[in-house]
């Protein structure tokens, strides 16, 4: 069930309904239905992953409880380890197992020798490495002494499987989702109407930017031969697009869903391609992805404490984790080594923490300087996402070598209606200048709210709509679904 | 909360008005305004997929017009008969193409398949039924909502260029200069004749609109015929000979069906199994405008005629 399906379309306002009605006042019920909802909402993927889900859920809530009800430093460890392998584990069959046997295959018949790898056929069950890290969020936090175990089993599983954030986050923490489920919810009108404005602009972003940008990329992509250098910065263009608004275009209809219920999520992006360097493009995009990685992995590690060695070694494992998590894939590792390699210079000279402030903020217009560093920013994300977009290493390679070719310098040729491709770039560019001058706000028309004369409002939220209608592409997945 | 709801639901309502104002005005002025003329003096229109598209060169045949159009299925050419037919009154004779492939089930895939659908659904969305939207949502309710957004797209497009006519994108002779390769042939696989060990699925709904094309032109008082262009010999969905006579003499045994399928051609007159090149097409057009020219309409048998007439060539080219 898609969030941009009809049948979602159903589901929520039903859900909506028997939440603030018939469950309203008792938070008990209020969790317990969401908790019904979100099982079904998973189910509608693959029933059969539902028991997984199910046995992540009482892992670690008997774990959390475990560790919590004894001082004994073995007997706690026992249970932290039995929790994360088990999760890892998990994760490692699911997703990882494929890769390994077949990479040790490769690496073996390299040396001479021939080794059937014995692949399992699979399927990748929906949200399992969000869900993971949910639940090992949770069982560190425990063993680290930071909260307490849920003693409510039904609240603790209402935190791991929230329906909006299940199948690809926002990344909660325990320390900012619980306490919400265990606080009685009213219906805060104001609050459910930034709600249904965030899922609208998510919605925007996703069937009208992303999923025509993904009908070029795609096209560009698969016959990437046949085009010319300049095609090719376009094809990757427009997956930056893509990726960018169909992840935000998801995280912001996941914030406004949870919004309707009363219920605040982790911001996942901040307007990531006004960065002024990659440090900052890191703290602006997947941004519950990458506090998990620095809270539970590159703090652990000695962050940025110790030598200019020790930074360098943090960096690289953390973001070579960082691409392995979001697939079985050398190109994912290879997207992880490269976003290190260009984050590295920052981190060793000590300017990572330069621009922690929104670009320009207060002006309209950025600084020559800020601009030029945008744009040089841009550009390196941009040659980033095409080893992420490829099929493989050697896919990437031949676009990029056909990037660095004469063919860059002429002009970009695509067998589709000019009128399309036209009206793409257009709205590409008007989807740019919103975000711009929403980029001070949790998301681009967040601000619309304090327009004083109704009319405006309702004129952008009904062009918005028609431009939806006119301009939607063909409806594709969300490419995080697949991680 | 209830006015939460209240507004809402109000909100919903405003933006459903104002969708369906865009869907269907333009849809409704479109509909009214579009133009489908031929040239005048065309008696004879033919309608079907890329096979006669590619042999029927309309310029070397007297009052005559191809209207074929690549990948359609009757489910669209239906659509464009009854525009044609209704804006130019002097068309006596309606040809439609009937040929192995078109009762294939991958005929489904033309008619509700995105990659048609997207295409052919926004030209002619304004002239459909109820019950022809009926069956593509049914079929395809996912893409049907993108192939809508297209559609409006592109009858805003016609309102604001003020431009309604239908006649460039309704069809053509296509000229193939390219011979036959037999190394794209083989990807497409020749007819597996001799096993005969695959039964072909048929597209009921291809079939249906195809008869529901024949009911409309007789309501109109055309004369309709069937007719089958010629294919190579290794074309692939002859395997479903069989399935193609049974269809014919049970569905449209009163339709007088004109099979070109033997018409002696080389195989350098070929682009590809299933069509003819320009060498080809030239052949054949002369041929059939000969054809036409003796009476071939009018004859008592038909297909006795074409036979001898092919006989005739062949000795003649020989």
């Amino acid at each position: 069930m898609l969030f941009n399906s009809f049948s979602f379309a159903v589901f929520l306002p039903i859900v909506f309904i028997l939440y603030w009605f018939v469950a309203n006042k008792n938070l008990k019920y209020q969790n317990f239905l969401l908790l019904c909802a979100s099982y079904y909402f998973y189910a509608c993927w693959d029933w059969r992953f539902l028991f997984l889900l199910i046995f992540s859920t009482v892992l670690d809530y008997f774990t959390g409880i475990k560790m919590c009800e004894t001082e004994n430093p073995r007997k706690r460890k026992f249970w932290f380890w039995l929790s994360v392998s088990i999760n890892v584990g998990f994760l490692g069959i699911f997703k990882y197992y494929n890769f390994f046997a077949a990479s040790f295959a490769d690496a073996a018949s390299n040396l001479g020798m021939h080794v059937s790898p014995w692949t399992l056929k699979v399927i990748l069950p929906v949200g399992i490495s969000f869900y993971t890290f949910h639940g090992l969020s949770y069982v560190i936090d425990i063993y680290k002494k930071r909260i307490k175990a849920e003693r409510n089993f039904i609240d603790y599983s209402f935190f791991v499987s929230f329906f909006p954030l299940l199948v690809a986050g926002p990344i909660e923490r325990a320390t900012h989702l619980l306490p919400q489920i265990k606080k009685e919810r009213t219906f805060d009108y104001l609050k459910a109407v930034d709600g249904l404005r965030q899922i609208l602009w998510g919605f925007f972003k996703k069937a009208v930017i992303a999923d025509q940008c993904s009908e070029y990329a795609n096209m560009i992509f698969a016959n990437s031969s046949t085009y010319s250098g300049s095609t090719l910065i376009l094809g990757a263009i427009f997956f930056t697009f893509q990726i960018y608004c169909d992840f935000s275009g998801y995280s912001d209809m996941a914030l406004g869903i949870a919004r309707l219920f009363g219920i605040e999520l982790l911001r996942n992006f901040a307007f990531p391609y006004f960065s002024r360097d990659i440090a900052e493009f890191w703290r602006r995009w997947h941004i519950s992805l990458s506090s998990w990685f620095r809270d539970y992995l590159y703090i652990p590690l000695g962050g940025s404490k110790g030598g200019t060695w020790m930074k360098v070694r943090n960096v690289l494992i953390i973001f070579l984790v960082s691409g392995f998590w979001h697939g079985a894939n050398w190109t994912f590792i290879v997207w992880g080594l490269l976003n290190a390699l260009f984050i590295l210079p920052s981190v060793i000279f000590n300017t990572n923490r330069n621009n922690l402030e929104i670009v320009a903020k207060g002006k309209s217009l950025p600084s020559i300087k800020e601009f030029l560093q945008m744009v040089l920013t841009f550009a390196l994300v941009v040659f980033a996402w095409i080893f992420f977009r490829a099929n493989n290493l050697k896919h990437a390679l031949s676009y990029i070598d056909r990037i660095f070719s004469r063919s860059t310098f002429s002009i970009p040729r695509l067998d589709v209606s000019k009128f399309e491709l036209t009206s793409t770039i257009l709205l590409i560019i008007v989807f740019l200048i919103i975000e711009w001058n929403g980029r001070e706000n949790q998301y681009a028309i967040a601000t619309l709210g304090r327009f004083k004369r109704k009319s405006y409002r309702m004129a952008f939220y009904f062009s918005l709509i028609l431009t939806i209608y006119l301009f939607m592409g063909r409806e594709q997945q969300f490419i995080y679904f697949q991680f | 909360m209830s006015r939460f709801l209240k507004r809402t639901v109000l909100f919903i309502i405003v933006a459903a008005c104002l969708l369906a104002s865009v869907i269907f005005v333009p849809n409704y002025i479109v509909s009214k305004k579009s133009k489908f003329n031929i040239q005048p003096g065309s008696k004879i229109v033919l309608f079907g997929h890329s096979h006669p598209e590619c042999a029927f060169n309309d310029s070397l045949i007297a009052n005559f017009k191809n209207l074929s159009h690549s990948a359609e299925p009757y489910f669209y050419t239906y659509q464009k008969v009854k525009k044609v037919l209704s804006q130019n009154p002097e068309i006596e004779i309606v040809l439609v193409e009937f040929s192995n492939n078109q009762i294939d089930e991958k005929m489904n895939d033309w008619t509700w398949g995105y990659k048609y659908m997207s295409s052919m659904f926004p030209l002619y969305s304004s002239f459909m039924d109820k019950s022809d939207i009926d069956l593509l949502i049914k079929h395809n309710p996912k893409d049907f909502m993108n192939c809508m957004s297209i559609s409006t797209r592109k009858n805003l497009f016609r309102l604001v260029t003020r431009n309604y006519n239908f006649s460039d994108a309704m069809g053509g002779y296509l000229r193939i200069d390219k011979l036959r390769n037999n190394t794209s042939d083989a990807a497409n696989g020749p007819a597996d004749k001799a096993t005969g060990n695959t039964t072909p699925a048929i597209s009921t709904v291809n079939i249906d609109y195809l008869q529901k094309i024949i009911s409309y032109c007789e309501a109109q008082h055309k004369r309709v015929f069937l007719v089958r262009s010629p294919q190579h010999k290794n074309y692939e969905f002859l395997k479903n000979e069989k399935d193609f006579v049974r269809i014919r003499t049970t569905r449209f045994s009163r339709i007088d069906f004109l099979d070109f399928n033997n018409f002696p051609l080389n195989d350098d007159d070929f682009a590809d199994y299933a069509h003819l090149n320009y060498q080809g097409a030239t052949k054949f057009s002369k041929w059939f405008n000969t054809m036409v020219g003796s009476g071939l309409l009018m004859n008592k048998n038909k297909q006795a005629f074409i036979d001898q007439s092919v006989s005739n060539y062949k000795a003649g080219s020989m």
